[in-house]
């Protein structure tokens, strides 16, 4: 029984040139050593022998008695010999192939079809021939496969190098080598006849970046050699062809630069123009037609209004001719003397209907004269009413010039003038506040507006009359006049003056006593304290 | 008066009744005279009881004892020997079985002969199927501006339009109801792909944007920036989680759907890419590019395999087979119709004169052709037979210039033709259900198949 059959096997390979040596001679049987060595034959035995390679001339020289070009110790041969031309091959029926040339710098398994029999159409076969079958399932696996194979080593190693990160490669078991070293002796190797070398991958840095620089364009090597042409050459374009392959300039339909003409047709073509179908809602229609219904019935509401109105007024301008006409006969009657039958009947009549009559034609004027401002100048009125309306907070806020004051005098805005003296003109300096050192518009005009109630709007509310006396009257005037006192000579001409006046209550007496006083006089300051406290 | 006939040399008249009968007997050429049933028993018949008189009772007993016993025998298989003779007398009950046997393999195998040596000799067109012609059913106006670029949802239901008002919108398929308009490109959107295995929508857009749309919540979620111009095509790959997208920078660009990672950079145009296109099975992507070349693309390695140079003209769009390898690429020369794992030619189909900008195929083999005059065209996958052509008419109120076909994809059950033009509407095509072989019949006649180059 063997150590080695008990011991497991070992981890770490173990490699001894002594125990490879030993079981090589083990594993090969022993054999014979024959030098090969080509020799020339000998003499007389050399018929149809020719040297070719440098080992058959073995130490010699040429052959003198073999007529071929010898070149022992390749002596004399050429060296490098720029032809490119190839060695004749000839195929099974002895002809030369001349396929070669074309196959020349291709690769063994590219297919070059070179032949005159290539061009031609292969005669048909039938269509269940088994030459044109789809090949099996099983090749078609084993094909995917081995290609995907390929295919899947190539993408593992074009992912590798764009992986951020990656884990260190596997390192292989370390490798124990015995290395008996040449030289023995005591002076050498520390006096050691043998030494055990441990072999270790040397560790790779998984991070590291790429040593070599890889960002560099490599030149392309030099393309494959062409295939050989199987078509005939081109046939010379003839004129006809030249001009069918005439393609007319592309014209926009916005910019034609250069004013080429395009046909009719086919500027409508591309116009699409004639494609669109119009199609209007029919509500446009009927919404049409009722507006001019309706304009149609309106004027004619107006106009009968209109004539209406004309013979009214006719009726009652004759009314009133008739009755001035009544009322002169009356007149002219009691002038004369002749009592009128109907002057008791006309005094019968009511002083309030009477009064009512007035009224109704008061109203009635006023509404005619309206109609026919409105119709005059509908437009005109409206505006020119409110613009009379209008607020004056809503004047201020459109900018509207001041009515009346400004309409003759033109308004210039002062800081535009003397421009020329420079940046610090205009406003002043910064210190100064001479932005609104003036009032907006000219104040004695705006002055007289403000806070002043407009005659004509208030006037229903106050009356006119009264108000216009309510604005004349002065009424911080005291009803009761101080004695001797005349204020209606009270025209002043310069400031008021003030008289020196006699002490009339005898004030300053009492005080100038008051200060020479004793201290006696106490109920007076508790009077004083008196009122702080409760002030306090 | 006698008809002006005009004369011929004796030589041409010749010629021309060779060429006539060549005309009329080249279908049928080396083909033996259609088999008359009735005719052919009879001489079987004759033939049988010529050679075999003596024993034809015999055979007859003998045939009623071996049914009597398999009365007796009952459901018990009869023994491998003995059941394709029985077969053949209970199909033919006058002829003896291995004379029949004999004759019938020797017509069969000289039927064959003949025909291997016809394809041989002359490789004829093959006749065209017949599909029903299209017509369109319905137009959606919606988007503000050209409309670029159509998908449609795996589950069929709605599908999304991308268009120059920068706004992608979602639409009911069966109903056409606008259902979400999605903003957030500020540029035309020229691609977009719906995912068959996440709820996700891309688009890319010529602000050289790729945004993925999540369509729960109907936000962008990601990004893939990358390219360093217009974003052109977009695609997603049908097994790997995998976005291709192509532009102007005439790349096309590999992302990882989940990572963002740009997987490869797919260089080796020199023009604008116009087109990508990604299947399960190699090469698992296509792209056609305005430098005229079609490139097939090792997904692994992210090497171009082969470079197809066949077109003259730039390359619009390139279309993915449904069912058959096969794929075809548009170009304003020629479709040209390729095999898949290595782009072997097939054939063009030739006659669209317009500049090529989509295709569509579905798995009737219907391949339509969209062109930039607005014009479609109908073809037969097979033979390459143009069978329907179709002006898509113009919006009322746009202008005739205004004709374009920008984009195009069938519907998942192939039954509907989406299209989204240049008139800023999305068209909508589907098979006219009245129409049958008698009233639209194919108008073809046999001729030599021509292999022509180019």
């Amino acid at each position: 029984m063997e150590l080695s059959t008990i011991l497991p096997a070992p981890v770490q390979p173990v490699w001894d040139r002594d125990d490879e040596r030993r079981k090589r001679a083990a594993l090969k049987p022993y054999m014979e050593l024959v030098s090969a060595q080509a020799i020339a034959p000998p003499y007389g035995q050399r018929r149809g022998w020719v040297p070719r390679n440098v080992t058959d001339y073995g130490d010699g020289g040429a052959f003198p008695e073999i007529h071929v070009a010898q070149y022992p110790l390749e002596m004399g041969r050429k060296k490098n010999s720029s032809s490119n031309a190839l060695a004749v091959q000839l195929d099974a029926d002895g002809k030369v192939k001349y396929d070669v040339l074309a196959r020349q710098g291709h690769s063994k398994d590219k297919i070059v079809y070179s032949k005159l029999s290539d061009l031609l159409p292969v005669e048909v076969v039938a269509e269940n021939d088994p030459s044109l079958e789809k090949p099996s399932q099983e090749e078609v696996e084993d094909t995917t496969e081995k290609t995907r194979q390929a295919l899947m080593r190539l993408t593992n190693s074009k992912i590798a190098a764009a992986m951020p990160v990656r884990a260190a490669e596997k390192l292989g078991p370390a490798q124990f080598i015995r290395y008996t070293p040449s030289q023995q002796g005591a002076a050498f190797n520390s006096g050691a006849k043998q030494r055990i070398i441990r072999l270790v991958e040397a560790q790779v840095d998984p991070m590291e970046p790429p040593r070599f620089k890889i960002n560099k364009k490599i030149p392309r090597g030099p393309p494959s050699p062409p295939a050989p042409v199987l078509h005939s050459p081109t046939r010379r374009v003839t004129v006809k062809e030249q001009k069918e392959w005439k393609i007319p300039p592309c014209i926009s339909n916005w910019k034609n630069a250069k004013g080429y003409t395009v046909p009719l047709d086919k500027r409508l073509a591309a116009d699409g123009r004639g494609l669109q179908q119009l199609h209007i809602n029919e509500n446009f229609a009927k919404l049409a037609e009722a507006l001019y219904i309706a304009d149609r019935k309106a004027r004619e509401a107006v106009e009968t209004r209109a004539q209406l109105e004309k013979k009214l007024a006719q009726k009652e301008k004759e009314a009133k001719e008739e009755h001035l006409r009544q009322l002169a006969q009356k007149a002219r009657d009691e002038r004369a003397g002749i009592k009128v039958p109907g002057a008791g009947h006309s005094k019968n009549m009511d002083d309030e209907e009477q009064e009512r009559e007035l009224l109704r034609q008061d109203r009635h004027k006023e509404r005619a004269r309206e109609r026919n401002l409105a119709r005059a100048a509908p437009d005109k009125r409206s505006k020119l009413q409110r613009e009379r309306e209008r607020d004056i907070s809503e004047q201020v806020a459109l900018g509207m010039p001041a009515r009346g004051v400004s309409s003759n005098e033109t308004q210039f805005d002062s800081r535009l003038f003397g421009q020329a003296k420079g940046l610090g003109q205009g406003y002043g300096d910064d210190e100064a506040y001479n932005v609104y050192d003036k009032p907006w518009r000219d104040g004695g005009s705006m002055a007289n507006h403000l806070y002043r109630p407009n005659k004509n709007i208030d006037k229903e509310a106050y009356g006119g009359e009264e108000l216009e006396q309510a604005i004349k009257t002065n009424r911080f005037v005291p009803d009761k006049e101080f004695g001797g006192t005349d204020r209606s000579g009270a025209a002043r001409s310069g400031p008021v003056q003030f008289e020196k006046e006699e002490d009339p209550f005898g004030l300053d007496q009492f005080l100038s006593q008051a200060k020479r006083a004793s201290k006696r006089k106490e109920p007076e300051k508790r009077d004083d304290r008196d009122k702080k406290k409760r002030r306090d | 008066m006698t008809e002006d006939v005009q004369r011929h040399s004796v030589h041409t008249l010749v010629f021309r009744s060779l060429k006539r009968s060549h005309d009329m007997f080249l279908s049928n050429q080396s083909l033996l005279p259609p088999i008359d049933e009735a005719a052919e028993k009879i001489r079987r018949a004759v033939k049988a009881r010529d050679s075999y008189g003596l024993v034809f009772d015999d055979v007859k007993k003998m045939q009623a004892m071996k049914n009597l016993r398999d009365t007796e025998a009952g459901p018990n298989p009869p023994p491998p020997g003995t059941g394709d003779q029985e077969t053949n007398q209970a199909h033919d009950m006058a002829v003896v079985p291995f004379t029949d046997n004999s004759v019938t393999n020797r017509f069969q195998q000289t039927q064959q002969n003949q025909l291997a040596t016809m394809i041989k000799k002359t490789p004829t067109m093959p006749k065209p199927k017949w599909h029903p012609p299209w017509k369109l059913y319905r137009v959606i106006a919606g988007h503000l501006g050209w409309v670029r670029c159509v998908a449609v949802e795996p589950g069929n239901e709605w599908f999304a339009t991308g268009a120059a008002d920068r706004i992608i919108k979602i639409w009911d398929l069966a109903s056409g109801q606008l259902k979400v308009s999605l903003t957030g490109h500020v540029s035309t959107v020229r691609g977009l792909a719906v995912s068959a295995r996440h709820p996700y929508l891309f688009s890319c857009g010529e602000d050289r944007q790729v945004k993925c749309w999540d369509l729960e919540y109907n936000k962008v979620i990601r990004h893939y920036h990358g390219h360093l111009s217009a974003v052109y095509s977009l695609a997603l790959h049908p097994t790997i989680d995998v976005l291709l997208t192509a532009g102007r920078d005439s790349t096309a660009r590999v992302w990882d759907m989940r990572t963002k990672a740009n997987i490869h950079t797919l260089t080796g145009h020199t023009h604008t890419v116009a087109k990508v296109v990604a299947q399960a099975s190699e090469p698992q992507v296509i792209t056609g590019s305005h430098d005229t070349t079609i490139r097939l693309w090792d997904l692994a390695a992210g090497k171009s395999i082969c470079t197809l140079t066949n077109h003259k003209k730039s390359v619009r769009d390139v279309v993915l087979h449904p069912t058959l390898n096969m794929f075809a690429s548009g170009s304003p020369d020629n479709i040209k119709q390729w095999k898949c794992p290595d782009g072997k030619f097939i054939q063009n189909l030739s006659g669209h004169n317009a500049i090529l900008n989509c295709l569509g195929v579905n798995a009737e083999g219907v391949l339509v052709s969209g062109g930039d005059n607005g014009t479609l065209h109908f073809w037969d996958w097979r033979t390459g037979y143009n069978f329907q052509r179709l002006q898509a008419p113009v919006q009322p109120g746009s202008m005739d210039s205004e004709a374009g076909i920008f984009s195009m994809v069938f519907d998942n059950s192939g039954s509907r033709l989406i299209t989204t033009e240049a008139d800023k509407t999305i068209k909508i095509y589907k098979e006219d259900e009245t129409a049958t072989e008698e009233t639209h019949p194919i108008n073809w006649k046999p001729d030599i198949l021509k292999r022509r180059k180019f």
